[in-house]
């Protein structure tokens, strides 16, 4: 059987414990690629956090070489000019005068053929900016604050240390990526970098949701270690997270795509590059961050102490018996040892059935 | 439970409906931003700190400064201490940049005479008896006020008869012409046309102005003013009215105006020749919102705001367009891959969920169309991308709760006994998480400026009506699906695994 049919059937069986040993790597290996990007190389920031002018026209046939003859005699042939989408004329230059704008203005609705009215331009002061950046800054933190207050409340205050620490792995590796290819960060970006945050939130609490469901269920109390019961857990809702993130990728991707490539919608595309990173890293780091880090926390508590203990017991008991013998009941599960794949949805009990249902 | 599915899929269903029906019927569209159809937007913010009824009275002043632009649509709004000005379809920002801008200086200006209002303008005749705004100087705050003298007032008003004047090409002064130290001609709001003399003092003379029921006469409304002592205050002052008390030819129609952007405020005779710094009152037919309106004038003219434009933009209606269309375009495609790969996975579940989005996105259109209607919020592009990305969310409510349902029928349970069990835990989960989402949309709407917040807002609408959505119409959809005969053995169309043999009820006999 294939994976995607045992996935689509409930029979996976994936051991996410050993897995997770190689998640860490990866994510320590990629935090540390972009943190160094962040400080090595720093972010490029848009007119928005500098200060600066910025100015788009539809200018088919035009090129970089043709826009910077303009505006050299200007005084501004270090201005940043890209083509965006198909044949948007685009020039970015530091803050420049009323009088200075409106010359190059007039230069590049000349230079595109087009009225004057036809150049949009956008202009912000040096200041703005980073009232933007401190007034964001100041948001993200409120917003960690009520949300671990959210995870502790509705589930424990471990999953909202695991669900912090995913969302600042998924920011860092965001922003790393910007840093790492000098793209532009703008307003937009800020707006995607934020939304990531709630994605990936989202996957973290579907994850521990299920946990909680089945830390509950009476079938499992006891006879699994926290690990072995986030294991299936995860399981549980592999196939969730795939089809969430999948449907949750296409309409970026067609954003990206056809938004920004095609039509070139420059807004479009500085969403949706984010997005599309942070969407990605969100669902990594919903199995492998924020999941392995509550199960350690977790398997520090007595109670999980001790299930481990007379569960490995068991198993200990169980290897001397080299026949390995089943109980008859297909409870002792031996997950975790990685021998037999013998976790699975159908492994557990059916919940007892509610009386009083139509049938 | 069957009739009460039936009951809230027909309440949803209905309320959709009647919802786009009145809609359209109303004619009401989503306004659509600046971004999206071409216009000017600027934000500013004040110098310095300032108080909250400042800013609004800043407010009021773009306001009608915008007005006098002729802008069709302008949105004038608050955001923190940061001032939002949106002006639809205004090409130039330069202009707009200009008028709004310029700080807000009163200015006091001895009126020359008063001049004939040419034919074309309606508002005429009935002004010579209101052109009797008197400064009294009350030395000794009381009785030399005579308010009573309203009626004995030295009515300047010799107004020529305005249709006869029309050839002297008496024509108001431009915005931009119109500096402290020139001759100009403005209209009062009273209605008033007049050729105004040089500032001979401006509002840094004055200290604050309050409006005030006079008590002696029995509910008649004045505003108080009180100078700044000194050379530059209350001495200037008295200088401009000496000259005007005594019609000096600075002076000639011993009145003196009050003027702010371009706008005589008011006009009062001067009847004293000097007064104290701080008994100071113009008296007049004031009611009492013209008394408040004046002293407001008076005491933020007097100290004005100074704007810092922080962000202009401009965004020619040819991109707006393209950015419209890009959205669009991405959106539907976007939508069109979802509904491929969900129905291709969850055949019957996967066209419930599309029918699902479609009604949450109906409810969406008409609360968008409502509010860009009548409170204005526009639908920016940020506002488009939040509302693409919470096609996401929403969709995962529903993988979310058919992965449950999955999970449980490939237990060995039928579909219809473990529909309702898997609704309530998968619901619970999505509650648990679109309040995440709602946390972080009214977070980020709070406490962010710009686009940000039209990001938040849509996205945190989307999610709202994603929990409707799923409840009252997924809910119920998928129930009765799940439990009608039609379809009790065959799991198939749910892209559900089939039903294990061990289920004899499930076999149809």
């Amino acid at each position: 059987m294939s994976i995607i049919n045992k996935l689509a059937s409930f029979e996976n069986d994936i051991d996410f414990p050993k897995l997770w040993k190689r998640g860490a790597v990866v994510s320590v290996l990629l935090v540390v690629l972009s943190l160094g990007a962040i400080f090595g190389l720093t972010l490029n920031l848009g007119i928005d956090f500098e200060g600066g002018s910025a100015w788009e026209v539809p200018a088919p046939g035009v090129t970089v070489a043709d826009a910077r003859d303009v505006l050299r005699p200007l005084g501004e042939e270090n201005a940043k000019i890209q083509i965006v989408g198909d044949d948007t004329l685009r020039v970015q230059a530091e803050t420049v005068d009323d009088v200075q704008r409106n010359e190059i203005t007039d230069a590049l609705a000349e230079l595109a053929g087009v009225e004057r009215a036809e150049v949009s331009v956008s202009t912000v002061g040096p200041t703005w900016g980073e009232e933007i950046s401190s007034k964001a800054l100041r948001a993200l933190i409120v917003f960690f604050v009520l949300i671990s207050a959210y995870i502790w409340i509705r589930l424990e205050w471990k999953m909202a240390v695991g669900a912090l620490v995913a969302v600042l792995h998924d920011l860092i590796i965001c922003v790393g990526v910007y840093a790492l290819f000098q793209f532009e960060v703008t307003p937009a970006t800020v707006i995607a970098f934020l939304t990531i945050l709630g994605y990936s939130l989202y996957d973290t609490i579907v994850v521990y949701d299920k946990v909680a469901e089945n830390a509950n269920r009476s079938g499992l109390a006891g006879k699994m270690t926290y690990t072995e019961m986030m294991s299936l857990s995860l399981n549980q809702v592999l196939m969730r997270s795939l089809n969430t993130t999948l449907t949750s990728i296409m309409p970026i991707l067609a954003m990206l795509i056809v938004g920004s490539f095609i039509l070139g919608a420059v807004t479009l595309q500085e969403f949706s590059v984010a997005l599309l990173v942070g969407l990605i890293s969100g669902a990594y780091s919903s199995i492998f961050v924020a999941t392995p880090l509550v199960a350690w926390l977790k398997e520090r508590e007595p109670e999980y102490r001790s299930i481990r203990a007379r569960l490995e017991g068991t198993e200990a008991r169980k290897a001397r018996n080299d026949d390995d013998r089943n109980d008859g009941e297909g409870r002792t599960a031996k997950v975790g040892s990685g021998t037999a794949p013998t976790l699975s949805g159908r492994a557990i009990p059916a919940r007892p059935r509610k009386q009083g249902k139509r049938r | 439970m069957r009739r009460n599915g039936l009951s809230s899929l027909l309440f949803i269903v209905v309320l959709t409906v009647v919802g786009l029906g009145l809609t359209l019927a109303a004619g009401n569209a989503p306004l659509l931003g600046l971004d999206l159809q071409g216009g000017v937007s600027v934000v500013y913010e004040p110098a310095e700190p300032v108080s909250d009824e400042a800013l609004s009275q800043t407010i009021e002043i773009i306001r009608r400064r915008v007005d006098a632009l002729g802008v069709a649509e302008p949105e004038i709004g608050r955001q923190g201490d940061a001032i939002v000005v949106q002006l639809p379809g205004v090409k130039d920002p330069d202009v707009a940049l200009a008028v709004i801008g310029q700080t807000a200086e009163l200015r006091f200006r001895p009126v020359l005479e008063t001049v004939p209002i040419l034919p074309d303008s309606t508002t005429t005749s009935t002004l010579e008896g209101e052109t009797t705004t008197t400064v009294a100087g009350d030395t000794t705050t009381s009785s030399t006020t005579a308010a009573g003298s309203d009626t004995t007032e030295t009515t300047d008003t010799t107004v020529p008869d305005e249709v006869t004047a029309e050839s002297l090409g008496i024509e108001l002064t431009a915005p931009e012409d119109d500096v402290a130290d020139a001759e100009v001609i403005l209209d009062s709001i009273e209605g008033e046309r007049l050729r105004l003399g040089p500032t001979l003092l401006t509002g840094e003379a004055l200290s604050t102005a309050e409006a005030r029921l006079s008590g002696q006469t029995g509910g008649v409304w004045t505003v108080n003013m009180t100078m700044r002592g000194g050379a530059d205050g209350i001495d200037a002052f008295n200088e401009a009215a000496t000259a005007c008390f005594d019609r000096t030819p600075t002076c000639p129609s011993g009145r003196l105006a009050i003027t702010l952007d371009g706008e005589v405020q008011s006009a009062p005779t001067i009847q004293t020749p000097t007064f104290e710094r701080d008994a100071i009152q113009i008296s007049g037919s004031f009611t009492e919102s013209e008394a408040k309106d004046l002293a407001l004038v008076l005491k933020f003219g007097a100290l004005p705001v100074e704007l810092v434009p922080q962000q202009t933009q401009a965004v020619s209606a040819t991109l707006g367009k393209d950015a419209l269309d890009a959205g669009i375009i991405s959106g539907i495609v976007g939508l069109l891959l979802v509904a491929i790969y969900m129905i291709a996975y969850y055949r019957l579940l996967g066209v419930v969920a599309m029918l699902s989005l479609a009604l949450s996105g109906s409810l969406l259109w008409v609360v968008i169309s409502y509010l860009g209607e009548n409170r204005g919020l526009a639908l920016t592009l940020a506002g488009v991308t939040g509302i693409i990305v919470s096609i996401g969310v929403a969709v995962d409510s529903n993988v979310v709760f058919y992965e449950h349902l999955k999970e449980d029928v490939s237990r060995g349970r039928t579909l219809r006994s473990s529909v309702d069990g898997s609704f309530a835990s998968a619901f619970s989960t999505i509650v648990k998480a679109d309040i995440a989402s709602l946390i972080g949309a009214a977070v980020l709407w709070s406490l962010t400026v710009g686009p940000v917040r039209g990001f938040a807002f849509y996205l945190g609408l989307a999610t709202l009506l994603d929990l409707v959505a799923s409840y009252f119409f997924m809910r119920p959809l998928t129930v009765m699906l799940a439990k009608s005969p039609r379809f009790a053995d065959r799991n198939r169309w749910f892209g559900l695994p089939a039903p294990p043999e061990a289920e004899p009820e499930a076999v149809p006999a």
